[in-house]
């Protein structure tokens, strides 16, 4: 009964449930779905991050090549990151061409990653105007509910931190690359910008960290980007305006969701550090 | 052999359920094939008896992919309306709830069983409704048309301009409890007993 | 190559890094040899044993049925959506169709992959199809199409088998109703010795051969196990008929061997979507009567 009355008339479904001050999934207003972190479980890739922010998934994973860095920055590398949101995901989407929204979602992934200068592109170049390292970031969603920047966003950063770069010698006069995959050394990873969505419901009700139908009934969207505890970007297409004590809010909000996230990513690591000695403790 | 109603027997696609005689007949989720029964679907096997022939039937737990067969009453919102018909999407079919939608038309000569040349659809129908049709044989290939000549069937649920939810007030009347304004529209009777009608009920609060 | 203006482009053109490897390249000879050595492959695993196969049902939310198979290193996301009308059509068909599509994520393999689908991955969407079309009921959906995606997130060997069992499971996990579920296997042929369900590097190995061979290649090979039929069988590389004949033998056994894997898989979903039911039915009703109590004066003022 509640499925058809939620598809026959979607906004009177949540204006019941809003009205008692809690959501169609059983959440608080402004309650974070749980979040899961878990790094390095694509062997394939040189480093990956899986995220699941409630049902939404994101799976990201980082590829490296070497190229010719561009002529007109020739001193720094190349991070090229992506967001695919596949017609697995949703049944929004189709096969073809990217949607509108996974170009929005690259675009601002490949944005907050450059604003909060995640990583130091000039370490990535190896030898100026000749060689320089290419990371293919991929961020693929394996289910789309909602909050899917949140999820990108975290899983890029996850997988950068995973990444181990192999050393690499050029010789410049024979024209000859060489490359140490046994010798690796971690990627500078310098910040990490956690962003966190809200949706504004009928002009007034704000909610946090929202599902995929609660977006589509949204009168607006705004993510607010955190990192270190300053604000790195404010991302609100249109929709309803937001007064200042809201946005204040909000703010407020992202910055003790960042610390969270962080912790989260710190302790993913850590898991996998852990498991990694074990490994090696058992070889040897 | 499923030989009780009450305990729940799960079956899965190509299991063999029983043997197809005349006593036995395949139903829904099942399939016949080299004289056994067999499930086409995952689910709990049920088992209806009418006067000693047992139809064998799989349900699923879940909603089961199915797209509307001529006869069904479906739930539909409106979408375009023009002079000569509508557009609609049809959202559930009986109590399925839908997650990708159909295209369906209702056409002029549809909307009522009687005095059909005076149908005007803008006095029947707006953009918005939620409106109650049951599906017409299909004589188009690419679309459903439905037809909503029937008491029962028409808009259920309609948002005056206030966006308020109305209340009918006859059968091609309903007003808007707050501004007190008026609209045509082909109005569903809705009869409480029926489990159908018992939804958009509901929903209308 | 065209720019592809709606994703963010990397450098003209980049290589894989492993292509400057300082590590020494292995010849054809030691490569055979390490890959079967003393009756065990690298894994540790019997010619003829079939890797651990993990299935769960339900993964995308989002899906009408969704399903994951892991193999090991191989693993495979699959989901299933409802039937819809099929896009630029003009006549009436009787049977349903069904619209396949395998993808590797870009991180999927040894090399990076690229966004749109290569030819290798439509060849594979095709296979894909043909192993569930006879599977699935398809006169139940007329003049639709049901789409079946399939994402590769990492190939070690075998993700093609691995997507059609999963496949399978997805869509009887989405209710589209189906004569059977389909089961799949591969196979390596390399000479003498046969790899059941190949890792990536035994694959590579027995699509490479040097002339003199006479037997070489990989059997995809799928099966609906109640009903005893091949569904699929899709060869690549050269092989005599008694190779031919001694793999269906080999390739059905297996099949046999992994086909209950996912009848548990399914069974489990089952009873725990009709525990979740009940479950869901008597918290509906707690809220309803709560509800009801409270709402006796119509809010709609």
């Amino acid at each position: 009964m509640d499925a058809q009355y939620k598809v026959i008339d979607p906004v009177k479904f949540y204006r019941d449930h809003l009205a008692h001050k809690i959501r169609p999934d059983g959440r608080g207003l402004l309650k974070f779905r749980p979040a899961v972190i878990n790094v390095d479980s694509i062997g394939t890739a040189d480093g990956s991050a899986i995220v699941k922010i409630g049902n939404t998934t994101v799976v990201c994973g980082v590829k490296l090549e070497l190229g010719v860095p561009k002529p007109e920055e020739s001193n720094i590398g190349w991070l090229v990151p992506n967001v695919t949101l596949p017609p697995l995901c949703s049944p929004r989407f189709h096969p073809g061409p990217p949607s509108d929204e996974a170009q929005v979602a690259s675009n601002m992934l490949a944005e907050i990653l450059s604003n909060a200068s995640v990583l130091d592109l000039r370490a990535l170049c190896v030898v100026p105007e000749r060689l320089a390292w290419a990371v293919y970031l991929d961020a693929v969603c394996l289910n789309h509910d909602g909050s899917i920047l949140d999820a990108c966003v975290v899983a890029a950063v996850a997988a950068l931190r995973t990444v181990r770069l192999p050393r690499v010698e050029h010789d410049a006069d024979k024209d000859i690359t060489k490359v140490f995959p046994d010798e690796r050394s971690s990627l500078p990873i310098t910040g990490a910008p956690i962003p966190t969505t809200h949706a504004i419901f009928e002009d007034e009700v704000i909610l946090v960290d929202p599902t995929s139908d609660e977006e589509s009934l949204a009168s607006g969207l705004v993510t607010i980007t955190v990192q270190n505890d300053q604000m790195c970007s404010v991302y609100k297409p249109g929709g309803s305006p937001l007064a200042d004590e809201n946005m204040q809010a909000c703010l407020s909000r992202a910055r003790t969701r960042a610390i969270q996230m962080n912790n989260l990513i710190e302790a993913a690591l850590a898991a996998r550090d852990k498991e990694e000695t074990k490994d090696q403790k058992l070889i040897s | 052999m499923p030989e009780s109603d009450s305990s729940e027997m799960i079956c899965i696609p190509g299991q063999r359920l029983c043997l197809a005689d005349k006593e036995h007949i395949p139903g829904c989720g099942t399939y016949e094939r080299h004289g056994y029964i067999y499930s086409s679907l995952a689910g709990i096997v049920n088992v209806t008896k009418n006067d000693k022939k047992r139809t064998i039937e799989v349900h699923c737990c879940n909603d089961q992919s199915i797209v509307p067969v001529p006869g069904d009453i479906v739930t539909a919102k409106v979408t375009i309306v023009n002079q000569r018909f509508l557009k609609c999407v049809i959202k559930c079919i009986r109590d399925t709830v839908l997650s990708r939608p159909y295209r369906a038309i209702l056409r002029k000569e549809d909307v009522r069983a009687t005095e059909k040349d005076k149908v005007e659809m803008y006095k029947s129908f707006r953009p918005g409704d939620i409106i109650l049709a049951r599906v017409l044989p299909m004589t188009d290939a690419h679309c459903y048309q439905i037809s909503t000549a029937e008491n029962e069937l028409g808009v259920a649920i309609a948002h005056s301009e206030a966006g308020i939810p109305m209340i009918p007030i006859s059968w091609t009347e309903m007003q808007c409890p707050k501004t007190y304004v008026k609209e045509l529209r082909k109005v569903a009777k809705i009869i409480p007993e029926n489990s159908l009608s018992d939804n958009t009920k509901s929903v209308r609060g | 190559m065209p720019v592809d203006s709606r994703r963010i482009q990397g450098p003209d053109s980049s290589v894989p890094f492993m292509l400057y490897s300082s590590r020494e390249k292995k010849d054809y000879k030691t490569v055979k040899s390490e890959v079967f050595k003393k009756g065990l492959r690298k894994d540790g695993r019997k010619w003829d044993q079939h890797r651990k196969v993990y299935l769960k049902t339900s993964v995308v939310t989002q899906a009408k049925g969704s399903a994951f198979i892991e193999q090991n290193n191989t693993k495979v996301i699959c989901s299933v959506f409802d039937p819809r009308e099929i896009p630029r059509k003009s006549d009436y068909s009787v049977n349903g169709e069904l619209y396949c599509e395998f993808k590797y994520a870009p991180f999927s393999c040894l090399t990076r992959r690229g966004h749109q689908q290569d030819a290798e991955e439509k060849e594979f969407s095709l296979i894909l199809r043909r192993a569930l079309e006879p599977a699935v009921c398809r006169h139940e959906f007329p003049n639709f199409q049901v789409d079946i995606y399939a994402l590769v997130l990492q190939d070690d060997g075998s993700a093609l088998s691995a997507a059609i069992t999963c496949a399978s499971l997805a869509l009887a996990d989405a209710s589209v109703p189906m004569y059977d579920l389909v089961a799949s296997v591969t196979l390596g042929v390399h000479d003498d010795l046969k790899f059941l369900d190949p890792t990536a590097e035994e694959t590579i190995l027995c699509n490479t051969s040097p002339r003199t061979l006479q037997n070489h290649g990989t059997i995809v090979f799928s099966y609906s196990a109640s009903q005893q039929q091949i569904s699929e069988y899709a060869q690549t590389g050269a092989m005599n008929l008694d190779c031919i004949t001694s793999a269906i033998d080999i390739l059905t056994r297996a099949c046999d061997d992994i086909y209950p894997l996912s009848q548990q898989c399914l069974v489990k979903s089952v009873a725990k979507s009709v525990k979740k039911k009940k479950k869901r039915e008597e918290k509906l009703n707690r809220e309803r009567a709560i509800l009801a109590d409270e709402n006796e004066p119509p809010t709609n003022e």
